[in-house]
């Protein structure tokens, strides 16, 4: 029964902990899918992701609307949220991870980091481990997170007839830009 | 025993993190109200207009076609279920000037007719706001067939009527959208084949389309004009036109596979001179074909 004292420290450190947390957050970043095939490219835009970090614990949350996706040809915007993404159904891309190791967080040198967690498109949720890069301003005002990884629309069940004109890459490449700000308590 | 109290002491953390984000997430949820899209695949249902208009700076093509008569007199095997017979065929351009406007141009067999037509969207449905989209339709047609007798048409404007319509349209949900269109037809004097119907027709139409598939959609519109404007005891025996289709859409096409009782593709025609029924076999196989040309330069997206 030593070790009661650590088992009550241990609570009471883990819900104050929460208070000393450093979270960021971000309304605007920006995504890019790009999808490369044959006959032509496609790319879309969205400047409405919206994402919190945890310095400290390295929990993320990651949100984009599928409305929000500007394509180069209206028609295409409207294939892409009634026929392949299904927006009205399924209306957000959603990212729940956490950073997994060696992650400096007092560092404002930039990080390749590794984020472990769950991606969620078009209903269907996959484990995944993508790439980031992470710097945090000297400041530590701000934190710039940029990745780029593909999805593979099969994983999440977007189906891609083969008979039709339009060409789409069964692989897309997806970047992410985005800026955070420190939330301040 | 430390294992575990370590583990405990962990999990109490990391508990606690993971849902900070995710309340600090539901904080930042700005909702954003969009506006419904694909209320409709297409400009057209079977017979009436949609409250859709072509997208800014795209062209689409269309073919239309309807056969003759699949039963009764003018039917049967001798015309292979009318399929011998093209009471009309239709051919237009639908061109987007901005994403509300649209202008077109058509010609008809019906008639020989050459059309014109403006669309404007004046409401559109969004996801949380507003709860129903509004589009005007107004369509000229000028026939331009020989007078079947002298007197026909005496000035040239007895050639020209005009249809105007209100397209009041919902999206209930991803696969079932509704419309109902009430519109007016003006024509002259000359145009009436019974001498007993009235110049101009009130109208009221109603559309449907329910998903079946992906791309694959059943179509339905119905059209009253007996009992509303027109006289009930007519020498000619007119019907209200219905039509029913399947619908598919392939990426810049549309395709519409269509019955329907009336013989004219345009409202202009189809409003006043829908003189085949359903029930007697005057139902036609009909299509009507889309194809789409982004003419614009891209969008700038960034």
């Amino acid at each position: 029964m030593r070790l009661l004292p650590l088992l009550i420290l241990s609570i009471l450190i883990g819900s104050f902990a929460p208070a000393k947390a450093q979270f960021y957050q971000t309304t605007n970043a920006e995504i890019t899918f790009f999808s490369s095939a044959p006959v032509e490219d496609i790319e879309a835009v969205s400047n409405d992701g919206v994402s919190v970090l945890n310095i400290d614990n390295g929990a993320i949350s990651f949100k984009v609307k599928l409305r929000s996706f500007k394509f180069e040809k209206a028609l295409m915007q409207e294939h892409f949220n009634e026929n392949y993404m299904e927006s009205e159904k399924f209306p957000d891309a959603i990212f729940k991870g956490q950073i997994s190791g060696g992650f400096d967080s007092r560092s404002s040198n930039s990080q390749e980091l590794i984020i472990k967690g769950d991606l969620t498109i078009h209903g269907v949720t996959r484990e995944r481990e993508i790439p980031v890069v992470i710097q945090i301003s000297k400041d530590g005002e701000q934190l710039r997170l940029n990745s780029k990884f593909e999805v593979a629309c099969k994983d999440h069940k977007i189906r891609i007839p083969k008979l039709l004109w339009e060409n789409i890459a069964e692989v897309i490449e997806v970047t992410v830009n985005a800026n955070y700000q420190i939330i301040k308590p | 025993m430390k294992k575990i109290y370590l583990l405990v002491f962990l999990l109490s953390c990391s508990g606690l993190y993971a849902q900070d984000v995710d309340s600090l997430m539901a904080t930042l949820n700005e909702e954003k109200d969009f506006r419904t899209i694909a209320t409709f695949k297409s400009p057209r249902l079977v017979l009436l207009q949609t409250n859709e208009t072509q997208k800014a700076r795209n062209l689409a093509f269309w073919v239309g076609h309807r056969f003759g008569d699949i039963g009764g007199e003018f039917g049967g095997s001798n015309t292979l279920f009318g399929l011998d017979v093209a009471t009309d065929l239709y051919l237009g351009f639908d061109y987007g000037i901005t994403d509300a406007l649209t202008v077109g141009i058509g010609r008809s067999k019906f008639n020989e007719s050459y059309s014109g037509l403006v669309k404007y969207r004046l409401l559109w449905q969004e996801e949380e706001g507003m709860p129903l989209s509004v589009t005007l339709f107004g369509q000229s047609s000028w026939i331009t067939r020989e007078p079947f007798s002298s007197n026909e048409f005496d000035k040239e404007l007895d050639r020209i009527s005009h249809f105007l319509q209100v397209i009041i349209a919902r999206k209930f949900s991803p696969g079932v959208s509704v419309m109902i269109n009430p519109g007016y037809l003006i024509r002259p004097e000359a145009q009436v084949q019974d001498f007993e119907d009235s110049d101009n027709l009130f109208s009221l139409g109603f559309g449907a389309r329910v998903k079946i598939l992906k791309r694959i959609s059943i179509i339905a519109d119905y059209t009253i004009v007996n009992g509303l404007s027109r006289p009930d005891d007519l020498g000619i025996d007119y019907y209200n036109p219905f039509g029913v289709g399947v619908e598919i859409e392939t990426g810049g096409h549309v395709f519409a596979l269509n019955f329907q009782n009336s013989q004219a593709i345009i409202a202009n025609n189809f409003i006043p001179n829908t003189t085949k029924s359903w029930t007697d076999g005057g139902v036609r196989f009909g299509f009507m074909i889309s194809r789409n040309f982004n003419l614009g330069p891209k969008r700038t997206i960034n």
